[in-house]
């Protein structure tokens, strides 16, 4: 993809992000002069930005939009629900769009059936301004109409442009030229001329008024690289909807697929060609000039193949595409739908100071390797052995100290802003609060708290689901909050905060808290845990049980929260990450859904163990203890094994046979054993010989191993052997 | 040079006029207010040198070579 492209799709997606921001927070309060400023702003560089790119149907779509906050600027329209979802949803379109460039690396060729159904539903917003809607023709409409009696004008503009329009290099007479089928031209002269000698001849004082047989989409695209200020109406009756075919071309076009249709061989070539500028010519009249790439590209096809087929369906699309633009709905959902599946963030912005640290380290990375080559050629010639030694060993020192650096540098350039993840949400839970009629807010902190991208990215879902959990099953009923005296709208603040080596992330609501009663029943239905169990359990541990696989069911399924996929996801995604998930219940007062989870995920601190053979690595922070358990201690259960271990019967795998590694029979009387718990679960691993801990950087597995199961990831040791780090979580269920 | 003053005091418009020839135009009109101005050679003109024609309420002679300024610009330029 060119450079050119990607600034633009980076640029786009900022603005669209502020955009969403604005376009909220006016929803809330209208009179925000300033945010509906900063709105309609990124709306209009969007659009130049689209124009830049010659994206033509985006900067359509766009500047529908940009018009309806134009008139809201000037205060003929009132900021409403439908207005706010409206701008969303094309920016959710140019969003959709800027992903299918991402991929394709242009702008998508199907864009103009989506685009002329956002107009549409912009133009209707904006009825006052472009309807043919008599009571709201201005006098100079009428005026002009009446003076030209042109039967065939279908719009009137007026156009006047800024005074320095001639200083920034812009010709309002050829913007007004280039209007499809322009039949009249006036000046608006209600102001009179200086006498000559006082003309500024640099500045523009004249008024356009001009009548034209062309959609008013058209007309505005014609005059919409200028500045100035326009007004384009549509005259009654006449206004042909864009994209619409006439009776004429439709029989042109028809006639061009007869013309394929010849079995003959002879002159397939010509007729192909023909047909194919008689149909990109039907489209450019049209105002469908966007879908001429697909018609040429299977002419091409069609010649290379030489066979007529795909012309002809192209062709047969030209006729139908009408219908496809009136079918192309934008539901106002999709966005809930498409969310989760969205794609990570592709560009990571470094500040530039963090690159300076690199180039920094760099220089004294290579200081210490010619240190390095100093030491080795004097142990060359025969240096004392134990100045070579302290004199490695210094160097080592200092080598530790800069890769230590260097480590730091390199996963601080990973970081992301929780911002990254945060600001899709206040979108989200706009929707839910509309579909589930219970009135919210969600209040922000944090935002700019950071950790590891591959963390930052893969929060969406987790915090999706619990977010829709804490509006669907933590918020009361409006009724129910008005009894407990609480306010109708509910609080749902989604906070980050950096603790230590950890970052915290919560969602708390002020709703009921968990109904732990509930909990409990339910929890014994499903078998998640037996009566007994649930007896002994604290509220605490009860509350715990939603993490449980088998908790939430699909009987409980809302048009929000409980798609089959329960809190125990949640829960295994975030322990993925190499994190936990906890919850914590204040009955009537609210829930706080907590993630702790590590800044940065690639560095994990493991404990080697030495099994039938091999090296493994068990990641630190899931091990509980290491215990040496006697051989008679270890009690077969069924095919398992099992033992106790403070009061509990703990599952023992061995790890040998676990992972297929040559078991070797053991003759000690007692078993190493590493305790261990992963989602939830507790084991025991039985072990050869317990190692060292160590602090190791994981890569992920690539290659052929990437199927192996119960491995985490790989790294490198000291002496050149690979550890291969364990996947408890696989391993334990 | 696309504004000229021909030897018999009519102003002639010659080429594609761009937004710099306005000025000219505009000096050339302030020294002989009644001068006629030629556009007959003309292929094209900036905004700016059809607002001083307007401004100055000129009636150019003949018709321009460009079709827009023909059909479009030369009736504002008509009326009185």
């Amino acid at each position: 993809m060119n450079e050119f492209i990607e600034q633009f799709l980076i640029e786009s997606r900022e603005l669209i992000e502020q955009a969403t921001d604005d376009l909220l927070t006016l929803e809330g309060k209208p009179d925000d002069a300033e945010r509906l400023d900063n709105a309609f702003r990124a709306f209009h560089t969007l659009k130049g930005a689209a124009g830049i790119v010659d994206f033509d149907a985006m900067a359509r779509a766009l500047h529908a939009a940009e018009d309806v906050l134009a008139s809201v600027r000037a205060g003929d329209e009132a900021v409403t629900p439908e207005l706010i979802s409206d701008c969303l949803t094309c920016l959710d379109q140019v969003a959709q769009w800027l992903d299918a460039m991402q991929a394709d690396g242009q702008p998508p060729a199907d864009a103009d059936a989506a685009a002329e159904a956002l107009v549409k539903r912009f133009h209707r917003t904006a009825a006052p301004v472009v309807a043919p809607d008599a009571r709201a023709t201005p006098d100079w409409v009428e005026a002009l109409v009446a003076q030209h009696r042109l039967g065939e004008a279908s719009v009137a503009l007026r156009y006047a442009p800024e005074p320095d329009a001639f200083l920034r290099g812009q010709d309002p007479l050829s913007l007004l030229a280039a209007v499809p089928n322009l039949l009249a031209l006036e000046l608006d002269e209600s102001e009179a001329w200086p006498p000559l000698g006082e003309l500024d001849p640099f500045r523009c004082r004249l008024v356009f008024l001009a009548l034209a047989a062309c959609t008013a989409t058209e007309a505005r695209q014609a005059v919409h690289p200028a500045n100035g200020h326009f007004a384009i109406h549509g005259i009654a009756s006449q206004d042909p909807r864009a994209g619409d075919l006439s009776l004429t071309a439709r029989h042109l076009v028809e006639a061009q697929l007869q013309l394929l249709g010849g079995a003959s061989q002879e002159g397939l070539a010509g007729r192909m060609a023909s047909a194919a500028r008689v149909a990109v010519n039907v489209l450019q009249y049209s105002a469908r000039g966007g879908e001429v790439g697909a018609v040429e590209r299977a002419l091409a096809r069609s010649l290379e193949v030489g066979s007529p087929d795909g012309l002809a369906e192209a062709i047969r699309g030209v006729l139908e595409g009408v219908s496809e633009v009136h079918a192309t709905t934008l539901s106002d959902s999709v966005m809930v739908e498409r969310a989760p599946v969205e794609a990570a963030a592709r560009t990571l912005r470094v500040d530039v100071e963090r690159i300076d640290a690199l180039v920094i380290l760099t220089g004294e990375l290579l200081v210490a390797k010619n240190a390095l080559g100093h030491a080795s050629a004097r142990a060359q010639v025969g240096m004392d052995l134990a100045e070579l030694a302290a004199m490695l060993k210094d160097q080592h020192a200092v080598l530790q100290r800069l890769v230590d650096e260097l480590q730091r540098s390199v996963l601080n350039i990973r970081v992301l802003q929780m911002r990254y993840v945060f600001h899709r949400f206040p979108r989200l839970v706009r929707e839910m609060v509309v579909s589930l009629g219970k009135p919210a807010h969600l209040v922000t902190e944090g935002d700019e708290t950071e950790a590891d991208k591959v963390i930052v990215e893969s929060l969406f879902e987790p915090l999706l689901h619990v977010l829709r959990n804490a509006l669907d099953h933590g918020v009361e009923s409006p009724a129910a909050r008005a009894a407990a005296g609480k306010p109708a709208a509910a609080t749902i603040t989604l906070r980050a905060r950096r603790q230590n080596d950890n970052v915290v992330v919560e969602v708390e609501d002020d709703g009921a808290g968990v109904d732990v009663a509930r909990v409990r029943e339910v929890a014994a239905q499903r078998g998640v845990a037996s009566n007994e169990a649930l007896a002994e359990m604290s509220d605490a541990e009860a509350t715990d049980l939603i993490f449980s696989a088998g908790f939430s069911t699909a009987a409980e399924v809302t048009n929000l929260s409980g798609r089959g996929i329960g809190m125990d996801a949640v829960r295994t995604a975030i322990e993925r990450l190499g994190g936990r998930a906890t919850v914590e219940s204040r009955a009537g007062e609210g829930t706080t859904v907590r993630f702790l989870l590590p800044f940065a995920v690639l560095m994990s601190r493991v404990l080697t163990v030495e099994a039938g053979g091999q090296l493994f690595g068990i990641p630190l922070e899931a091990i509980r203890e290491t215990v040496r358990v006697r051989r008679s201690e270890i009690k077969p259960i069924g095919a398992a094994q099992a033992f106790v271990w403070r009061n509990r019967t703990v599952p023992l795998i061995d790890l040998e046979d676990a992972l297929g590694a040559r078991s070797m029979p053991s003759t000690s009387h007692e078993a190493s054993v590493v305790v261990a718990t992963a989602a939830g679960q507790l084991g025991g691993l039985r072990v050869d010989k317990l190692g060292e801990r160590l602090e190791v950087m994981l890569k992920p597995l690539v290659g052929l191993l990437t199927g192996m199961p119960a491995i985490a990831g790989t790294t490198l040791l000291g002496d050149g052997r690979v550890l291969l780090v364990l996947d408890l979580q696989e391993l334990l269920q | 040079m696309t504004v000229r003053l021909r030897n018999d005091g009519v102003i002639e418009l010659v080429g594609v006029c761009g937004s710099e020839d306005a000025e000219a135009l505009l000096r050339h009109l302030c020294a002989r207010p009644t001068s006629d101005v030629d556009w007959r050679g003309c292929d094209g003109a900036h905004t700016a040198v059809v607002q001083v024609l307007v401004a100055a309420a000129v009636r150019p002679l003949g018709t321009p070579a460009n079709k827009f300024l023909a059909e479009m610009v030369a009736p504002l330029l008509e009326r009185d």
